[in-house]
């Protein structure tokens, strides 16, 4: 079971999200903007971050910026959670340092297994 | 020029009896929510928590007597359209309609609507920008008489060290007088979003003066968030420009290496976009500059 956080915006998608995670054993917590997110994050340690490229206070990149400056979470996971065009959303993730990419509309069958892949370090590269 | 007075306008659409309301009427917080809702199926929806949609309303002068906010019978909110003005100049700006009203044309409506209100106000031109591949907007403003203007980018750099060869030069702070001739002596009008009065509006600008040793000198000026940067302006008046914009952009980004920057509206034919992709650069997204004469 791990710890994953996830910061989106939308609550269908949030809510569709950690519904779910939480049905493959994982505990979730959601963060409706950046700044809580980024507290939640560095008070709670997860083992994954999901984040929403585009929050009302913050973009999601400048999120991943402001993790991955920080030694304790150079290597946290952090995927992007976005519906930009693939290329668009890999050549982003990539210049910011996140782990990978997953788009949305959430595909229900496959979502749970996407995140544990990178959970176990086998998820797709970008 | 004088904002027009609070009204309302009433009337049905082909299936719905509907209002335009000053968004005056509306909170930032209650403005925020509407614009989400309007945008919760774009690819690129941008949305806004309230502090954010202050910020934009401060920063880009929007009237929110001028601005409309379209409603059923209700006070609930189903489409937005902001419009800011300066002097005799309109801008046309997050326009939105709910996804499930848009069979309505509340979108036409309340921009034949803002284009009323700005003749009433004496504005000479209206501009817009809209983003590359949103086809049904881009053929609305042309329908409605707007003309392309030019194409820009909103590019981004993630924070990183700065690994290029260090020009030799001598940098300084711009005081407030500095950066106030800077902005005077701008050979061109940026787009709305990053032309004087919204650098200035943005109470966060900074910049620096550049010497070469042949002589060059420019200037730069940026704003700085707490997290980015943004709203970069290089100024070369002599010298080589490319040169000078690379010394700028080196120095800038050497200051502050671990800054997330964020650039909208840099126009695609710039000749400084070569050097911003030197700086790791690189474009996310398109908008067309549009603009339409007002009689």
């Amino acid at each position: 079971m791990a710890l994953i956080i996830v910061i989106e915006d939308n609550e269908m998608n949030s809510r569709l999200a950690a519904r779910l995670l939480r049905k493959a054993g994982h505990e979730v917590l959601i963060a409706e903007e950046a700044e809580s997110g980024l507290t939640m994050t560095m008070e709670k340690h997860p083992d994954l971050v999901l984040i929403d490229m585009g929050l009302p206070d913050m973009d999601g990149q400048t999120v991943a910026a402001v993790l991955r400056q920080q030694d304790s979470f150079s290597q946290l996971p952090l995927i992007a959670f976005t519906a930009w065009p693939e290329d668009t959303a890999y050549e982003m993730a990539r210049a910011y340092g996140l782990d990978g990419v997953i788009s949305k509309p959430i595909d229900t069958r496959a979502f749970a297994g996407q995140v544990n892949a990178f959970l176990q370090g086998s998820g797709e590269k970008l | 020029m004088s904002t027009p007075p609070e009204s309302l306008v009433s009337a049905s659409s082909s299936a719905s009896a509907y209002q335009l309301v000053p968004a005056s009427h509306y909170d930032v917080g209650q403005l925020a929510e509407i614009y989400n809702a309007t945008r919760v199926d774009y690819i690129v929806p941008m949305p806004m928590n309230a502090k954010r949609m202050g910020d934009y309303i401060r920063t880009y002068d929007i009237d929110l007597n001028a601005s409309l906010v379209c409603r059923l019978n209700t006070d609930t909110g189903v489409g937005i359209a902001m419009l800011g003005v300066r002097n005799s100049r309109a801008w046309l700006t997050r326009l939105g309609v709910i996804p499930e009203q848009r069979e309505h044309k509340f979108g036409r409506i309340m921009v034949d609507e803002l284009i009323q209100r700005a003749q009433q106000m004496r504005c000479r031109e209206m501009q817009l920008e809209v983003i590359v591949g949103n086809e049904p907007a881009y053929r609305l403003f042309r329908k409605l008489g707007f003309e392309d203007q030019r194409d820009l980018l909103v590019v981004r750099r993630p924070p990183g060290k700065i690994e290029l060869p260090l020009p030799a030069l001598t940098v300084e702070p711009l005081s407030a007088e500095g950066i106030n001739a800077i902005l005077a002596a701008r050979p061109e009008r940026g787009s709305w979003i990053d032309e004087n009065a919204s650098l200035v509006n943005s109470g966060t600008l900074e910049g620096i003066s550049l010497h070469l040793p042949d002589g060059s000198r420019g200037a730069a000026l940026w704003v700085r968030g707490p997290f980015q940067i943004s709203h970069i302006l290089l100024h070369t008046p002599e010298g080589d420009p490319q040169q000078m914009a690379y010394a700028l952009l080196h120095t800038l980004h050497t200051r502050g290496p671990m800054m997330d920057t964020k650039l909208e509206n840099l126009p695609l034919h710039s000749p400084f976009w070569p050097v911003f992709q030197q700086f790791g650069y690189h474009e996310t997204f398109r908008r067309i500059e549009m603009s339409l004469a007002l009689s």
